[in-house]
């Protein structure tokens, strides 16, 4: 990923290989803002630092690992900088609030039912209602696919919290698509 | 093992990501402990239902203008090679973590005198923010009182402004003003609208520039200094229109 030096602007093969992943990012980040808007926002902040920084980009690791996890420090910070107040949306406290039971596992209510009777905008709008720290930890893992190692490093949290992040945002889910009436209309 | 060994491995052993010996004492265990199993059944559900969507979950696309605005960034950004790599959750978990920060400081202090250095890319950044804050303001459509936003250079800035009024000669209606991050440091971004017009007025304290004209990312910025002050005027149009609104402004801005 080097440059000709004295040349401003990151390199072509460097442009091409961090744009590719826009799509993902830009995902990512409605899922963290919840608002076009702020999502563009965060991605172009996302770009200008990675561009920025693209000597202390180590070649042959993950670049799209690399992106996401400086979309998601500059989402904290912003979050921090905006209220102080809820900088800890993704502390234990959090974990702890939405400790639920786990699903009672009726007969009524096979997970195969799930299955057959989930759409994928159901799933969508389950998604994006579940709490912000559990949100993207199943989104990090399930779409985007990244290890938890990758995911620990993006959200700044150790590896242990994010298998159990996954895990409770499963639960959730799981949940929350077992009440909400199946075939229900969307937007 | 029991329920809560069982727990931190619910989640490698649904992904198919725990070896052998542990898998074979999940299995074990599951099959002795019905709430256990049902617990792993609901989230095992959930995660082929993740996979079965995948696809229609991963088909939005970023709007096309973000990607040309992006690609645009990629051109004029200018690297930092003194710049730290992201800080990692391990870091923060050690001692290091000072340090850390300290590092972050400095690459910040870097970076802005790096920066400092181009009129065009720190011209082509304050564009990104002026296109950021404007879209951002639509979304939002809130506007601030004159009053307000003199209030607020004055706390954030300790700047005691007195800024172009609606009914100066440059007609200019107020919108409102956001602290902004350039080169880590803090700015002040003042927004008006000219008729249909979006116009950006940043201040950069504790800097001093050449007066000059930056044409960038289809903008134009008017640069100038006032004391230990960098102005920066920036919206579309010719350069003769903007140098003309740059100069009402000046007149009128104390």
């Amino acid at each position: 990923m080097s440059r000709a030096k004295g040349l401003q602007g990151v390199s072509p093969a460097f442009e091409g290989e961090a744009l590719a992943a826009l799509d993902s990012l830009y995902r990512a980040a409605l899922r963290v803002t919840r608002s076009p808007a702020d999502a563009e926002d965060l991605v172009q902040d996302t770009y200008l630092k990675a561009f920025r920084a693209v000597d202390s980009f180590k070649p042959g690791t993950n670049l799209r690992a690399w992106l996401f996890t400086i979309l998601h420090n500059t989402a904290r910070n912003r979050a921090r900088d905006r209220a102080r107040n809820t900088v800890d949306a993704n502390s234990t406290l959090v974990d702890e609030a939405a400790d639920i039971a786990p699903a009672s596992g009726t007969a009524e209510t096979p997970e195969t039912l799930l299955l057959r009777n989930t759409l994928a905008p159901d799933l969508q709008a389950a998604l994006d209602a579940l709490p912000e720290a559990f949100r993207q930890a199943v989104w990090l893992r399930d779409v985007e696919e990244f290890s938890y190692a990758e995911i620990a490093e993006m959200l700044a949290i150790p590896p242990g919290t994010v298998m159990s992040r996954i895990s409770r945002g499963r639960r959730m889910l799981y949940k929350a698509l077992h009440r909400s009436p199946v075939g229900a209309t969307h937007e | 093992m029991n329920c809560q060994a069982l727990d931190p491995l619910v989640t490698p052993y649904i992904d198919n990501e725990l070896g052998a010996s542990d898998r074979a004492a999940v299995d074990a265990h599951l099959r002795a402990c019905p709430p256990c199993h049902s617990r792993v059944a609901a989230e095992r559900a959930v995660q082929s239902l993740m996979r079965t969507h995948h696809d229609a979950l991963h088909a939005e696309c970023a709007p096309g203008d973000l990607r040309a605005k992006c690609r645009e960034l990629a051109r004029v950004t200018a690297p930092d090679s003194r710049l730290p790599t992201p800080a990692t959750w391990r870091s923060r978990l050690t001692p290091l973590a000072l340090a850390a920060s300290l590092v972050l400081v400095v690459g910040g202090a870097f970076l802005y005198q790096a920066t400092a250095v181009s009129a065009r890319v720190m011209a082509a950044e304050l564009a990104a923010d002026h296109v950021k804050c404007f879209a951002m303001n639509r979304a939002l459509g809130t506007r601030q009182t004159l009053t307000a936003v003199e209030s607020s250079l004055a706390s954030g800035f300790g700047w005691r402004a007195h800024l172009p009024q609606d009914t100066g000669s440059a007609n200019l209606e107020l919108v409102g003003e956001r602290p902004c991050l350039y080169g880590e440091g803090k700015i002040a971004h003042i927004m008006y609208r000219q008729g249909d017009r979006p116009v950006s007025l940043f201040m950069l304290p504790d800097t001093t520039r050449t007066e000059e004209l930056v044409e960038v990312l289809g903008h134009e910025a008017k640069i100038w200094c006032l004391g230990n002050r960098t102005f920066v005027l920036l919206t579309r149009g010719s350069k003769q229109d903007v140098e003309r609104l740059a100069a009402a402004v000046r007149t009128e801005l104390r």
